[in-house]
Formats: C-alpha cells, structure tokens, sequence
C-alpha cells in the first residue's frame, strides 16, 4: 500500500505546483498584452473597450496554445522521473 | 536586533538544508569490499536513520530490533573503511524506491576480495557514519570499477541541485509576479483610500514593511468593504 500513498502524496504536491504555475504563467501572460498595447504609440487614445478586447483576445489564444498544454509536463516529469528512478536503481 | 534574529534564523535554515541535501542525495565510493553479513541490530532513538519499519528489510523480529545486512568495504589508502547498511528504503524517504537489498547483498559479496588481488567497487549509497549514534550509509548500488582512481561524475547531483536552484529560482518569479500583479496594487488603493479620509498614505507604508506587512495588506483587500 505504500505505494498509493506516496502516488496521492505525490499528485496532490503536483496539482498544486500545477495551479500555481498556471496562475503564475497566466498572469505573466496578461502583463505582456497588457505592456504590448500600451506602449504602442499607434494606439494611443484608442478607447479602453478596445484595450480589453485585445487582451482578451490574447489570452484566449494563450490558452489553447502550445505554451499553455506544456504546463502538463510538471505532471508527467516527475513521473518519469520516479519511473527511471524505480527501474534504474533496482534493475540495472 | 531584528536583523541578527531574522540573519541568523537563514543561515540555520541555509544549514540545516545543506546538511538535510548531504545526507540524501547520493554519493559514490571507491572500495574493496571485505566483508558481508547480516546482524541483529537494535534501533532506538536513531531510527530516524534507519528504513521505517514496514519497509520488510529482513527479519524483523521487534519494532526496536532488526536483521540488518551490513557490507564492510576498505578505501584505496588500505586503512579507512567504512561499514554500509543494506536496507529497503520504502516508498516515501528517502525516494530510492530501493527493494532489491537481497540482490545487492549478493552482489557485494560476488564483489568481495583480499588485499593481494583487490577488486575495486563504487558503492552508491546515501546517507553518513556516526558512529556515536549507530549510523550507517545505505548502500543502493554497486558497480566494478577499472581501478581506485578513477573518477565518478555525480551526474544524478548535478541534474537534482540544478533543478532546485531552477525551482527556487521561479518560486521567486512567482513571488515577485504576485507582488507586482496584486499586492502593490491592493497598497496603493489602500493608500488612496487613506488620503480620500485625511489620513497619511505613510500609515499605509509602515503598515506594509516587509514579507508579512505586505501580506496583511492583500488579505485586507479580502475583506468586504464598508
């Protein structure tokens, strides 16, 4: 049984670092559009609807983006981390 | 006075987080195996340093005495030795998922030989010798080597130490995102609001000093307004 608390252990540490780094990776994300439109000088005075909608619509791209699928990789890394571990230190 | 504390708290922390790396991650040895057996050893206050007790490492008898397998190895220099312990680990800590303590057994003693024809080993293991409390390193691995001075790279350290330094270093990204997208924010606002009632924006900037201060500060934007 050991090894389904460690398994449990291990994803509910994953899933947190999971949302952190999504929230985290989000928001760097946000700030880009965000600096993007606002130091382009040929959108001064353009009304702040349009401001919205523009990082709107960059963070709907982000989110179906490849950038956005690679933070699976925190779950699946440490996973084959542990795999290689288990295989390497008691079958080689 | 403040600071003292607040120095000499990180240094222990730094410290104990050292020593905590040094003692689990591992390390290789070049040595001539001498000697294999398996003894009843009794565990008390060191258990600590030994495999937790369901981990079925040989026989164990009582929580508070085991079987354990010990490999005694020789250094090149022909005086220093050391003593391993050939334990399980378990599936928790140190994370060696190590259950082939049977088979390493086998494979040390297959390794050992005598000062006229030395065959020389590297053993992985983890872990330190303290004698004064009993201690042993576990060994997880043995490998032939061609001879006493060649030269291991501790790829397995380089890859773990890197990695944490890359973890630290977005844990603090991360830290400066947060401050930077939400808490300085939430201060100027309070510091607005402050000077809309009269009152110094000053308070609001004493109120917010350092880690803690700045914390308070965000968790107060929480709060429903009145």
């Amino acid at each position: 049984m050991g090894w389904l608390r460690l398994a449990f252990i291990l994803y509910v540490g994953l899933t947190i670092i999971y949302f952190v780094t999504s929230i985290y990776s989000r928001s760097v994300r946000r700030e880009k559009l965000e600096k993007e439109w606002d130091t382009d000088p040929a959108r001064e005075g353009v009304p702040v609807d349009e401001r919205q909608a523009f990082i709107e619509t960059g963070m709907q791209a982000y989110e179906e983006g490849l950038k956005r699928q690679l933070l699976w990789l925190i779950y699946i890394l440490p996973t084959i981390g542990f795999a290689a571990t288990i295989y390497f230190v008691n079958w080689t | 006075m403040w600071t003292k504390i607040k120095w000499g708290l990180a240094i222990l922390a730094l410290v104990i987080a050292g020593l905590f790396l040094h003692y689990t991650l591992p390390q290789h040895d070049v040595v001539q195996v001498i000697n294999t057996y398996n003894r009843v050893t009794q565990i008390g206050g060191n258990w600590l340093f030994y495999s937790i007790e369901d981990t079925g490492t040989g026989v164990e008898t009582t929580t508070t005495s085991r079987d354990i397998r010990f490999i005694e190895a020789v250094f090149p220099d022909g005086e220093s030795v050391m003593v391993y312990r050939n334990e399980d680990t378990g599936w928790l800590w140190p994370p060696y998922f190590k259950w082939n303590s049977s088979t390493l057994q086998a494979q040390a003693t297959n390794a050992l030989s005598d000062r006229t024809n030395p065959q020389w080993v590297a053993i992985s293991h983890y872990g330190w010798r303290l004698p004064i409390f009993s201690i042993f390193p576990n060994a997880v691995s043995i490998t032939p080597v061609e001879g006493p001075d060649v030269r291991l790279i501790p790829w397995i350290n380089i890859i773990i130490l890197t990695f944490l330094a890359f973890a630290i270093f977005m844990i603090r990204k991360m830290w400066l995102q947060f401050r930077e997208r939400l808490v300085d924010p939430a201060l100027v606002d309070a510091g607005e609001a402050f000077d809309a009632v009269g009152a110094r924006a000053e308070a609001v900037q004493k109120e917010a000093r350092g880690f803690f201060g700045r914390i308070g500060v965000w968790i107060n934007t929480w709060r429903a307004k009145k």
